[in-house]
């Protein structure tokens, strides 16, 4: 079942996504980033607010919006235009802090039967990557688009 | 490479191009979430599947 999730906008490239959350607490436009990493094929997935005054990005502001949800669909599915493009790539995510880190575990963990059809997912706990199962914490998740 | 049409079906998102956003490009704007990225990445290495596919 797809979640409703916002409209998105990139660049050419795929590798810069632009939405905006609309919620409690008004209109607030996020930034998505793939980086490249010092790894060939593995880039970083960055997730923010961006200040439309200065067009600085944070990515630890809590927006409390009230839309998590729908925001964490709509970066999922920036993962597929991703890599549907870059059909090589890992995805590195994390949340940056140990509560936003169980966000992301919670989002996918909620769609988990979903994504491991499309994905390998995998965990990053005690110095490895493991195989993502429900109900284990994680400081990290990495992706692959299934070949 | 996909055409952007062809991006804009069932799991994928429909994605309005918009040039503008190519500013970002060659900017880094979470460089602290990719120097984290990198040193995880130094220590933890690859997934053990990867591994045995690179040995």
């Amino acid at each position: 079942m797809l979640l409703p999730r916002y409209e998105l906008k990139s660049d050419e490239s795929l590798t810069v996504f632009e939405f905006v959350s609309v919620g409690r607490k008004g209109e607030i436009p996020k930034i998505v980033q793939y980086s490249e990493t010092n790894l060939k094929d593995f880039y970083n997935l960055g997730f923010g607010d961006k200040d439309l005054q200065t067009g600085e990005v944070d990515d630890t502001v809590i927006s409390d919006n009230g839309d998590g949800q729908k925001v964490l669909a709509t970066v999922a599915a920036t993962v597929y235009a991703f890599t549907d493009k870059y059909l090589e790539a890992w995805i590195y995510a994390t949340g940056g802090t140990k509560s936003r880190t169980r966000l992301y575990r919670i989002g996918l963990t909620n769609n988990l039967d979903e994504i491991i059809e499309d994905f390998e997912l995998y965990g990053q706990r005690e110095g490895e990557w493991q195989e993502f199962v429900r109900g284990v914490e994680y400081e990290a998740f990495l992706v692959r688009r299934r070949s | 490479m996909k055409k952007i049409e062809e991006l804009n079906k069932s799991k994928l998102p429909i994605i309005k191009i918009d040039k503008s956003l190519g500013k970002y490009r060659d900017k880094v704007l979470f460089k602290e979430k990719v120097e984290k990225a990198n040193e995880a990445l130094k220590s933890v290495g690859l997934p053990k599947v990867l591994q045995k596919s690179k040995a």
